[in-house]
């Protein structure tokens, strides 16, 4: 599954990118896409089997799916 | 590249190419010259216009300005991107807004303004893109090594709105002119296209400026950070345009001599002036009109740092920090311009400010969080 996350900074980002890659998913880091937020900061684009439970929830944003139409589904979030 | 990339790119291209005319035509229609828009001769002269500073030649309230703020805040609204919040480190970006007027105001001029300037000749703003770039890339140091401001919260919509009904108040007060607002009636301040006229290109921009993320700042930092390049386009397309607008209408003059279009050649000082606006931009996220644009879009911790930035402003001019623009007397004597050694003293202190708020924002954090 794709994903993207994106983040409150961009050492949030910068972390989150080693955590997945150290559990063996391939991940890269880019600006946000606009589709997805106005902000410009730092997001974590990922490819994995399953949803990765973040180490430091509060440096997420929020985690979106990418769908087979390429429209995002939130599958987490700290925004209220 | 995807389709939507390249109609995002397309978008992008076009939005800096409308923003380069109509800041060569606010020129053409009475702004000072390459000031079709600059963020901080604009806030500096609506500080002097509230008498937050008394140099007389740089007082009005740029309805630009204002219009940059709302057609960001109207088209979050309309796009349901309206989102209050704050409380990431507001004092530290109001200290950061505050140099980073200190050193746009040595150069004479925004990195917004640098583009415009660069697009009619002036090769002194080529040797300040240097510097901004070098400040650009000392930022991205910090930011490979974890510089964070910490998170930003969402705030109630009174926190999100407040800083555009400051703008509609000083709309009300440029329209109805009260005795105790400042005019300009010489110098750059005195020079303007009308208020209709700003505040509709203010209006445009701010929401092209909203749909595009068009930041000057973010545009040299996705480059280097990721190698994308679509805001990078835009700061090109605005280039392009203005290069052409300058041409078309006879204002472009190559050379580092600007006599009478507000500009110097103290060449250090415009290389530090905008190497401090590029590194202090960088750790804020955006520069000078993104933070007008993000706080249009309910944004209190931009709010802040453009307060900043307004105080930063009179504080040059009260101290006598700002750059003077070379100028010829009526003899046909030549003044060169520069800036003064309290300018000087005042952007070594900002790179040193902005080197400590970089250094405790990354690596004492990093150790305290280790610790912990």
């Amino acid at each position: 599954m794709d994903f993207i996350a994106t983040f409150y900074s961009h050492f949030g980002a910068m972390r989150f990118k080693k955590e997945v890659e150290k559990n063996g998913a391939s991940a890269v880091l880019k600006p946000v896409p606009r589709a997805l937020s106005s902000s410009c900061g730092t997001c974590c684009a990922f490819t994995a089997p399953e949803l990765p439970t973040p180490s430091h929830p509060d440096e997420v944003e929020q985690i979106v799916e990418i769908t087979e139409d390429g429209s995002y589904k939130t599958v987490f979030s700290t925004l209220e | 590249m995807q389709s939507k990339d390249k109609k995002e790119l397309l978008v992008i291209a076009i939005c800096g190419l409308i923003t380069g005319a109509i800041a060569i035509a606010l020129v053409a229609l009475g702004n000072p010259a390459n000031m079709g828009f600059c963020i901080a001769c604009f806030l500096r002269d609506t500080a002097g216009a509230l008498k937050l500073h008394s140099a007389g030649v740089v007082q009005y309230i740029r309805p630009e300005i204002i219009g940059l703020v709302l057609g960001s805040f109207a088209c979050a609204i309309i796009t349901k991107e309206f989102a209050p919040k704050g409380g990431s480190a507001p004092l530290t970006r109001f200290i950061l807004g505050f140099f980073v007027m200190i050193g746009c105001l040595a150069f004479l001029g925004c990195p917004f303004r640098m583009i415009l300037r660069l697009a009619a000749g002036d090769l002194n703003a080529l040797v300040a893109l240097v510097g901004f770039v070098c400040g650009i890339l000392t930022g991205i140091f910090f930011l490979k090594r974890g510089f964070s401001l910490g998170r930003s919260y969402k705030q109630p919509v009174t926190e999100g709105i407040s800083f555009s009904v400051i703008q509609v108040i000083l709309l009300i007060l440029v329209i109805a002119a009260p005795a105790f607002i400042a005019f300009s009636e010489s110098g750059p301040g005195s020079k303007h296209a009308a208020i209709i006229i700003s505040l509709i290109a203010g209006l445009a921009v701010g929401c092209m400026a909203q749909r595009t993320r068009l930041c000057m700042v973010g545009a040299t930092r996705d480059l280097v950070l990721f190698g994308e390049k679509k805001l990078f386009v835009g700061f090109v397309a605005i280039f392009i345009a203005a290069l052409i607008g300058n041409i078309v209408t006879s204002r472009f003059t190559l050379g580092f001599e600007q006599i009478g279009k507000v500009a110097h050649s103290d060449h250090v000082w415009n290389f530090l002036g905008l190497y401090l606006a590029g590194f202090g931009c960088v750790l804020l996220g955006g520069c000078p009109l993104r933070q007008l644009i993000l706080a249009g879009e309910g944004n209190a911790d931009s709010a802040i740092t453009v307060l900043g930035l307004v105080i930063g402003a009179a504080f040059s001019h009260n101290f006598g920090l700002a750059g003077a623009a070379a100028s010829k007397a009526e003899d046909g004597t030549i003044n060169p311009g520069g800036v003064s050694t309290n300018g000087r003293i005042a952007v070594i202190i900002g790179i040193v400010v902005v080197l400590i708020i970089a250094v405790l924002n990354t690596f004492v954090k990093k150790n305290a969080k280790k610790e912990a």
